[in-house]
């Protein structure tokens, strides 16, 4: 029989862990925050993030990680919707898993070797008369590459909700008359909102604030905050303004959470 | 009188892949604004029925009709049927409300028009004042209602219901047998219900179907299925009875457990082996001297209306009887019935072959002077 103390005991490892990589590193971040780059205490960090140059860089990592949240969606909700239509439906999520295994830096390189000047994709489009395109180091293969990378994580939430709703309400729609589309709008859309919540969460989350494919496959035409984190802390060295804009980051984070926090309803 | 028919089955077959099929060459009949029931156990096609009616399966052979038009390649949404179904399947995002105005919001109905239909719905299953409430805080018998107003909210000219009070417990199944049964007779119109209760089956229906293994075994009244079971398997399924092997002498005597009695039925070949059903109730326990037959009770269980007495007799066939006087386990008694409570079974008889049969009595029956 366990007791309180032997729960207790149990619970110290995730304890720990918590306290060591998860409260002390947001402290760290916090403290840091408020230092500027001489190392004096000032608020100099927090005024500077409201200067065009950090507001322009916030709003355009907003508006890549939106697109790239989005289009992922979009691929994502009809190939899971079929996915549950398959025979062999766990194989088939299988599948479309594994590559999520493979190292992201791997991947990374991997593209860059067929979107290259001399790549796969530019001998392709030479033989069918279009000829070489600049297509690395623009928004396209970012955003190409991103979506690539995280469409696993939006498929799985929403396969799962989609696989968990009850067929029997797709006759019943049916049966009172809606159409295909109209069961979909009604019916299984709103159903399986929840997980379309999580997918975007799991999506939009990473890739505000990605930042080595911003390098590799942007070739750092897209500065994001992401960029800019591991610009100050290895580049220019100014750690304060590094971790306020990870304050910042975090804090967009959090309430994108509330935002699309799930709301449990239903039988 | 014949009504003209609203649903037609013309030998309607369903088989998925190289399974035996799951509907066997099917052709019936089904009248305007009557209750029906396709009964029988699990997988014996019942619910496959409902479901082609429906539009959610196709048929593999055969054709059906809805109003004299065929339906077979109409999709689902676009038939005047509505399905209750086993589980409800009520839309859990929705309110009671909403759930109950789904189908009205498609055909596009105007806002005040669809308030007017959902109240007078809700309040026909009487939950009115429930509008609001969500799904989940409902009871299983709240739920079971909100499914039925939203199917009779469309106004369909046929309703399907599938199982949909097996998951309700006893008492308030019954209450809802007689809900069903007087919101069919109000609404005027038909009710395809699937069972597999008999009871259930019996107390509702204007006519059962009995289906088994993929085929209509017998259609009729409950009376006359129960009073009539064309073959072994109807007369077991439906109520409790006694089937013995007997063979038919003459017109109006059978023979079984190697007695001689009197019976009702003629117009059988002489010395042609039958099977004779006997209705526990119809069995009266009497002196040994006075019964037709002698048996020793073996054991007694009290049913609250009567007690279920399981006798057996010298041969050692079970004679099952009720009574609503108890019998002493291990007394020698009596048993008596009247020569109607024999029902006579031919074997492998066809259901034509049987209603033939059935008229033939009446007219000997009359030509006797009976």
């Amino acid at each position: 029989m366990e007791n309180k103390f032997t729960r207790n005991i149990y619970m110290v490892p995730y304890a720990l862990w918590i306290a060591l990589f998860v409260i002390a590193p947001i402290l760290l971040v916090l403290y840091y925050s408020f230092f500027d780059i001489e190392g004096n205490l000032s608020l100099i960090n927090y005024q500077k993030f409201f200067t065009p140059v950090y507001l322009k860089m916030t709003l355009s990592s907003f508006w890549y990680a939106f697109l790239i949240t989005l289009i992922s969606l979009i691929v994502a909700y009809p190939t899971a919707y079929l996915l549950t239509k398959t025979k062999h439906k766990q194989l088939w999520l299988l599948l479309i898993i594994v590559p999520s295994w493979i190292n992201l830096l791997l991947k990374a390189y991997a593209f860059l070797g067929i979107f290259g000047t001399y790549g796969i994709t530019n001998s392709f489009l030479e033989v069918i008369g279009i000829g070489s395109q600049q297509i690395l180091f623009t928004d396209f293969s970012f955003i190409f590459v991103s979506v690539y990378i995280f469409i696993p994580f939006m498929i799985l939430p929403i396969f799962n909700s989609l696989n968990e709703l009850n067929p029997t309400l797709i006759d019943a729609a049916n049966d009172l008359g809606a159409s295909k589309w109209t069961t979909f709008r009604r019916v299984i859309f709103p159903l399986t909102i929840d997980g379309v919540k999580s997918g975007c969460q799991v999506v939009f989350i990473p890739a505000l604030s990605l930042f080595m494919l911003t390098r590799l496959i942007a070739g750092n035409r897209v500065i994001t905050l992401g960029t800019a984190i591991e610009q100050h802390f290895l580049v220019t060295q100014d750690w304060g303004m590094g971790s306020t804009i990870a304050v910042f980051l975090i804090i967009i984070m959090f309430l994108f959470m509330s935002f699309t926090g799930t709301r449990k309803r239903g039988i | 009188m014949k009504n003209e028919a609203i649903i037609q089955f013309k030998n309607v077959t369903k088989q998925y892949d190289d399974d035996p099929p799951v509907l066997n060459d099917v052709s019936f009949e089904i009248e305007k604004g009557k209750f029906y029931t396709l009964l029988g156990p699990s997988g014996c096609g019942k619910t496959t029925i409902l479901r082609l009616i429906a539009g959610f399966t196709e048929a593999s052979n055969g054709e059906i009709f809805f109003n004299g038009k065929k339906i077979n390649d109409v999709p689902a949404n676009k038939r005047q049927v509505n399905t209750v179904f086993q589980d409800y399947a009520l839309f859990p995002h929705l309110n009671v409300y909403e759930n109950v105005a789904f189908g009205l919001r498609i055909k596009k109905m105007n806002s005040i028009d669809i308030d007017k239909k959902v109240k007078e719905a809700l309040s026909f299953v009487n939950l009115k004042g429930y509008e609001n409430r969500e799904i989940r805080e409902m009871s299983g018998g709240q739920r079971q209602r909100v499914a039925i107003a939203r199917a009779i909210v469309n106004e369909p000219e046929v309703i399907l219901l599938d199982e949909p009070l097996s998951a309700l417990d006893l008492k308030l199944r019954y209450e809802m047998q007689y809900e069903l049964r007087e919101l069919q007779r109000r609404l005027g119109i038909t009710f395809i219900f699937v069972t597999h209760d008999q009871e259930e089956a019996l107390a509702m229906s204007d006519e059962i179907f009995v289906l088994d293994q993929g085929k209509i075994q017998q259609s009729g009244t409950p009376k006359d299925i129960y009073d009539e079971p064309i073959n072994r398997f109807v007369a077991d399924f439906i109520g409790e009875s006694n089937i013995l092997k007997g063979r038919m002498l003459d017109d109006y005597l059978v023979e079984f457990v190697g007695k001689q009695f009197e019976c009702v039925d003629q117009g059988l070949d002489k010395n042609e082996a039958i099977e004779i059903v006997i209705r526990p109730e119809d069995l009266e326990i009497t002196t040994l001297e006075r019964g037709k037959l002698q048996v020793r009770v073996d054991s007694q269980l009290f049913r609250g209306v009567h007690y279920e007495i399981s006798c057996y007799d010298k041969d050692g066939n079970e004679w099952l009887v009720h009574s609503t006087k108890a019998a002493n386990v291990g007394d020698e008694i009596g048993l008596y019935f009247d020569p109607e409570a024999i029902h006579v079974m031919r074997l492998g008889e066809t259901e034509e072959e049987f209603d033939k049969r059935l008229e033939a009595y009446t007219d000997g029956e009359a030509g006797h002077g009976k």
